[in-house]
């Protein structure tokens, strides 16, 4: 990986967490799905880099982040893990090993940014006092953007450019065995991902459901797209036959 | 006296849809981006009465913590009662003040169930069942519904406070839509979920006895696989789920499960 390379990884790091793009981007360029295709487009192998943004996602498809709590940075996860997966070969399931704790340390960052950008709102303050309207956007878009360029961009490109150079020595090294064991970690790891999504939908009368979901896939072997459709024609039918009763998830 | 056009509501709601969280705080949240939103057409409102201009600069800087699209009704919401205040009635400024907190935390909750909690999740599963086949397209169509559901429904909820205000939004809330589109969309999310867990969670397990010479017993195939295709996933996720109601937290559960895979992996349990 080049220095170029590792530096637009950084950007798009920054992409996902700036919020320039408002909401946006937190719903797209901070998912590894579409973090790891990025990535992949900069390494040249965007096929790759969507299989493993894809499976690593698995990890954080419920994430939620409610009142400035953020529990994993899925998004830094997402790119060191496709780049070290497209440069050292690593199977997705490994990627996703070495990547979730990543995306544990990159949390650091998102506390530090949030109370560092506390000294805007001193400045906005100053400006509110002489009523300069249009001198706001310089401590509320400028400076901590400025800021956040920087606080993001060096140490992604730093972990995507020394990860893909050591990483794959470093696993040499340990042999086979724990290759294995890592494959086997990352297997399991969606488990977990699924569960913080039901954590919050596993409730009452959609908890039947979800085994349904499961069993058609088990034994009727259909595809997810196929459970998708049935799953909706079985909701509505469902939700028209208890129409008069009360009946609820929360129930 | 400067009445707002439809541009300056436009510039509001855009502003806040890019600029929302750009400088995310523990001390204000939102509220920076907040005021950032309204300035524009607070300068416009208040082109030539200075004081009325500080004092609704400071009130737009409280702080402020709602989910973004959602809580863009309380933005809409807030400029058209600006508007009033400046066009000289009878609005007590406190009242804005008050209603932007006694909004946010509500407008959260739905928002974030219905954003983060089930449209995201929907879409993401689709799409990343589709991107795990090499899909190149599947990320890329996300982007695009992603982008064309978050600018339709911030700015329509932004339109909604700006032009209907108050009851409008308080009526939204409570005809019980909301509540049915959670239960139905939870519903779908508990079948999609399992269809899930038994494509892409993988757990087998590698033990092998020996019963007579040459013949081995395969644990996997021979029994789990025999009663039902990915028995191990579902246990897995089902314990993880217990561990999560328990009360532990996501990283000990984490933890939990990178020490039972490496000693698995080590023992051969896991295969």
């Amino acid at each position: 990986m080049s220095v170029f390379q590792a530096i637009l990884c950084g950007l798009i790091y920054y992409t996902g967490n700036g919020n320039i793009l408002g909401g946006y981007g937190y719903y797209t360029a901070y998912r590894p799905l579409v973090a790891g295709f990025l990535t992949g487009c900069i390494l040249g192998d965007p096929v790759t880099g969507t299989v493993i943004g894809g499976t690593i996602n698995l990890m954080y498809i419920g994430a939620i982040s409610a009142g400035g709590a953020l529990a994993s940075d899925m998004c830094l996860a997402g790119i060191v893990g496709t780049a070290v997966g497209i440069t050292s070969g690593l199977a997705p399931e490994a990627a996703m090993a070495v990547a979730v704790p990543i995306g544990l340390l990159g949390t650091l960052l998102w506390f530090g940014r949030l109370t560092v950008d506390t000294i805007f709102v001193r400045g906005a303050e100053k400006m509110v006092a002489k009523g300069q309207t249009d001198k706001i956007w310089i401590m509320d878009f400028l400076l901590p953007q400025l800021m956040l360029l920087v606080v993001t961009v060096v140490p992604c490109a730093l972990a995507c450019y020394f990860g893909a150079q050591y990483i794959e020595g470093f696993l040499n090294m340990l042999g086979s065995t724990v290759l294995s064991a890592l494959i086997t970690i990352g297997g399991m790891m969606p488990a977990l991902g699924v569960a913080i999504t039901l954590k919050f939908i596993f409730k009452g009368d959609a908890r039947v459901f979800f085994l349904l979901g499961f069993l058609m896939t088990a034994y009727l072997s259909l595809g997810m797209t196929a459970v998708g459709f049935f799953s909706v024609c079985i909701v509505l039918i469902y939700m028209q036959v208890t129409k008069n009763k009360e009946v609820g998830v929360n129930g | 006296m400067a009445k707002l056009t439809k541009k300056d509501a436009i510039r509001t709601w855009f502003t806040w849809f890019m600029c929302a969280q750009a400088a995310y705080n523990y001390e204000r949240m939102q509220g920076l981006g907040f005021l950032h939103a309204m300035c524009p057409s607070l300068a416009k409102l208040y082109k030539e009465n200075e004081e009325g201009r500080k004092a609704a600069m400071e009130r737009h800087l409280d702080f402020f913590n709602t989910e973004p699209f959602t809580g863009a009704s309380i933005v809409g919401l807030s400029l058209a009662m600006e508007e009033e205040i400046s066009e000289g009635k009878d609005i007590d400024p406190d009242a804005i003040r008050s209603l932007k907190t006694g909004m946010m935390g509500p407008l959260a909750g739905i928002g974030d169930s219905v954003v983060q909690g089930v449209v995201i999740p929907l879409l993401l599963i689709f799409a990343i069942n589709f991107a795990m086949q090499g899909v190149v397209a599947a990320p890329v169509i996300y982007m695009l519904v992603t982008l064309v559901m978050t600018v339709g429904y911030s700015y329509s909820m932004f339109m909604l406070g700006y032009k209907k205000g108050h009851d409008a939004i308080l009526n939204m809330l409570e005809s019980g839509v909301i509540d049915k589109v959670i239960n139905g969309a939870s519903m779908l999310g508990c079948m999609v979920l399992g269809a899930l867990v038994c494509n892409y969670v993988s757990l087998n397990c590698g033990i092998v006895i020996e019963q007579a010479n040459g013949v081995y017993f395969n644990l996997q195939e021979s029994l789990f696989d025999a009663i039902l295709p990915g028995m191990l996933p579902l246990l897995l996720t089902m314990g993880c789920l217990w561990l999560l109601k328990k009360g532990k937290s996501t990283v000990w559960v984490l933890v939990f499960i990178i020490v039972l895979g490496a000693a698995g992996s080590a023992l051969g349990i896991f295969a």
